[in-house]
């Protein structure tokens, strides 16, 4: 077999000065590294976004005037915030059209310190005979329903309260709880509150020390019939209940949803920014190879070489310095992602991840940028050398 | 018919005002096996002719016709297939690429044909042999001497049996033992091989070694 071809010509080429092609390949390695970044940082954020209020389940949360803010961000903060409305407002936003079900909690703050003797944490207290939030965590985690006097832990209070051992007791509002388990991850605020059932909250009112008032909830879930548009339902169910807010599941994550906006464009910026950088780089330097080489093409163009010939022969080194470049540039893109995943507030605050088919296709992307990115700097450069006449390449010095 | 014939070519260079006439209203034919000289002056337009008859530089006027077709007719593919297939050139200067070893430049040109034309390595080797340099299979460039990288070159311009070999100078800065080995070798592939020789020298003693001695002056061509 004859091993001899095109590509030995061009990697040898490429072994001619290792020096420049090493600069190539370490900028389009930095592209690349750059552009998986901040692909893998925006797709893990706003994907995981989406799949947490997925998993929510419900298409609409409606809260008092006012706390608009609290419910927007509900899937990623866990703010200690008091906010309640008469329990009434849920038989009227049943009675809005779309509606099928809704379910309803009853927040309650720890600050206050005096009241509990774990640290601040939100309490919710939830209707578990209409229930569809928390129940299938609590299905998975804990096998049963919670009977009065006991309290589930959401993932991160388990830590806060440095919880491993279960069956501890808490005094929450001058009412002992029995903390009897601890509900898996859901990457939503509500891994930081700590669940019980209502009928808990009528001895914590008796007890005098708490901070709502009987027959006041804080927070309506609502599903919508699978026909309607719930951002149409939600406008409609705020013009007719006038001291509530609402909030349908698109916009949930709003403010984060702006802010990544935001980020992303800076990052599009930086990317295109570095992309016309790249590509002038190519370009320079393979013009320069160019002229260094007009020699050699002209002989090889009078051994016989066709102008596809000369085309090939620049591509297969193209190519192959963006493959390398861009090789370098997805794994440590990837790696420079996985290490500083933990630095990010947004990042770590919904648990964002990338599965491995959204990251291998960000790599693949990566592959086709930085080889493309390639390719579009040489491309005048190969065009104006197979143009030339043989005599006066090989005459050119 | 004639292996090649070529018909009043000419060909001009103008440079801002004024125009040369390189190669002035030249005619010829050439027959397989035949082994041409040309001397003359520098500047008298040997390098141009040849050029034109080696498909690298296009006539003015006037054609070069190969098996009935005129080459300055054929598309650039076509063209680079003839010299390919039909022309071995050899340079006036050392034209070995040098990221490549001398096996590797001389099987460059059977990279560019077609796959029938492709040659193996025994080939390649078979034709170091020819030139002697059966030791030298896998030195670069560099690691050669002038006259060693002159033979690669021959080697490399006979590897796809060509009809015709085109030598510009091709001995031009080397010592006269070096030249008369060379010139060895071309007299040996014009006999054995039936290739057709234009030589290009402005060296006479060289130039009779030829079967015909032509001589340049001023873009003509005559005969000696
Ligand atoms: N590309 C060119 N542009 C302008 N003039 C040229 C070019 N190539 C050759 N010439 C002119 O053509 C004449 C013949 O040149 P050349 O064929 O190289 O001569 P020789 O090989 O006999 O020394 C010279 O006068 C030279 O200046
Ligand atoms: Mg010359």
């Amino acid at each position: 077999m004859n091993k001899f071809n095109i590509l030995t010509v061009a990697l040898k080429n490429l072994k001619r000065k290792t020096f420049r092609t090493g600069v190539l390949v370490f900028a389009i390695g930095l592209l690349v590294t750059l552009l998986i970044f901040a692909t893998s940082f925006t797709i893990s954020v706003s994907s995981s976004l989406k799949k947490a209020s997925n998993r929510l389940g419900a298409d609409l949360i409606i809260v008092p005037e006012g706390a608009r803010g609290f419910a927007e961000e509900f899937l990623l903060e866990s703010k200690n915030t008091s906010f309640y409305m008469p329990q009434e407002v849920i038989e009227r936003v049943k009675r809005i059209e779309g509606i099928v079900t809704t379910t309803h909690q009853t927040y309650l703050s720890s600050i206050s310190g005096l009241c509990c003797d774990i640290v601040p944490t939100r309490i919710v207290a939830f209707n578990q005979d209409t229930d569809f939030i928390i129940s299938p965590w609590l299905e998975k985690s804990f096998g049963r329903k919670l009977e009065k006097g006991e309290a589930i832990a959401g993932f991160g209070t388990s830590e806060n309260l440095g919880l491993g051992l279960l069956d501890i007791e808490a005094t929450l509002f001058n009412n002992r709880f029995s903390i009897v388990g601890v509900l898996e991850k859901t990457g939503t605020g509500l891994d930081n509150a700590l669940f019980m059932t209502e009928e808990n909250l009528k001895s914590i009112i008796d007890s005098g020390n708490s901070p709502i008032k009987k027959g006041e909830i804080s927070i309506i879930f609502a599903k919508v019939n699978p026909g309607s548009d719930p951002d149409y339902v939600g406008r409609v169910l705020e013009g007719n209940i006038v001291e509530v807010d609402v909030v349908a599941r698109s916009n949930m994550g709003g403010k984060f949803l702006s802010i990544l906006a935001d980020i992303n464009k800076i990052f599009l910026i930086t990317i295109l920014l570095s992309s016309v950088l790249t590509v002038f780089l190519v370009w320079a330097i393979f013009s320069a190879i160019a002229n260094e080489r007009s020699k050699e093409i002209g002989i090889m163009r009078a051994l016989g070489a066709k102008e596809t010939h000369i085309v090939k022969l620049f591509f297969l080194e193209v190519l192959v310095l963006g493959l390398l470049g861009s090789l370098v540039g997805v794994f440590s893109g990837t790696y420079l992602s996985a290490l500083l995943a933990g630095s990010f507030t947004l990042v770590k605050n919904i648990s964002a991840s990338l599965g491995v088919a959204e990251q291998i296709a960000i790599a693949i992307m990566g592959l086709v940028v930085g080889c493309g990115i390639c390719v579009a700097g040489a491309m005048l450069p190969i065009n104006r050398i197979k143009k030339m006449e043989p005599l006066l390449a090989i005459k050119e010095e | 018919m004639s292996l090649l014939e070529i018909k009043k070519l000419t060909k001009s260079f103008t440079v801002g005002d004024t125009s040369t006439t390189a190669v002035d209203n030249i005619s010829l034919i050439v027959e397989k096996g035949d082994f041409l000289s040309i001397v003359g002056h520098s500047g008298s337009g040997k390098t141009t002719f040849v050029s034109i008859i080696g498909g690298i530089l296009k006539p003015t006027s006037g054609e070069v016709l190969i098996d009935n077709t005129d080459i300055c007719s054929l598309n650039d593919d076509l063209l680079s297939e003839y010299r390919n297939i039909k022309i071995g050139f050899m340079f006036q200067f050392a034209s070995l690429l040098p990221m490549l070893t001398a096996k590797e430049n001389i099987l460059l040109p059977g990279i560019f044909g077609s796959n029938s034309h492709r040659n193996g390595e025994d080939k390649a080797i078979e034709y170091l042999n020819i030139v002697g340099l059966h030791d030298k299979v896998n030195s670069y460039p560099s690691q050669l001497s002038g006259g060693q990288q002159r033979r690669v070159a021959i080697a490399r311009a006979l590897i796809n049996n060509p009809d015709i070999l085109l030598a510009d100078e091709p001995t031009g800065d080397l010592d006269e033992e070096t030249e008369k080995d060379i010139m060895d070798i071309f007299t040996k592939i014009n006999t054995e091989k039936k290739v057709s020789i234009i030589l290009i020298t402005h060296n006479t003693d060289l130039a009779k070694m030829s079967k015909k001695m032509l001589r340049m002056s001023h873009g003509k061509l005559e005969e000696v």
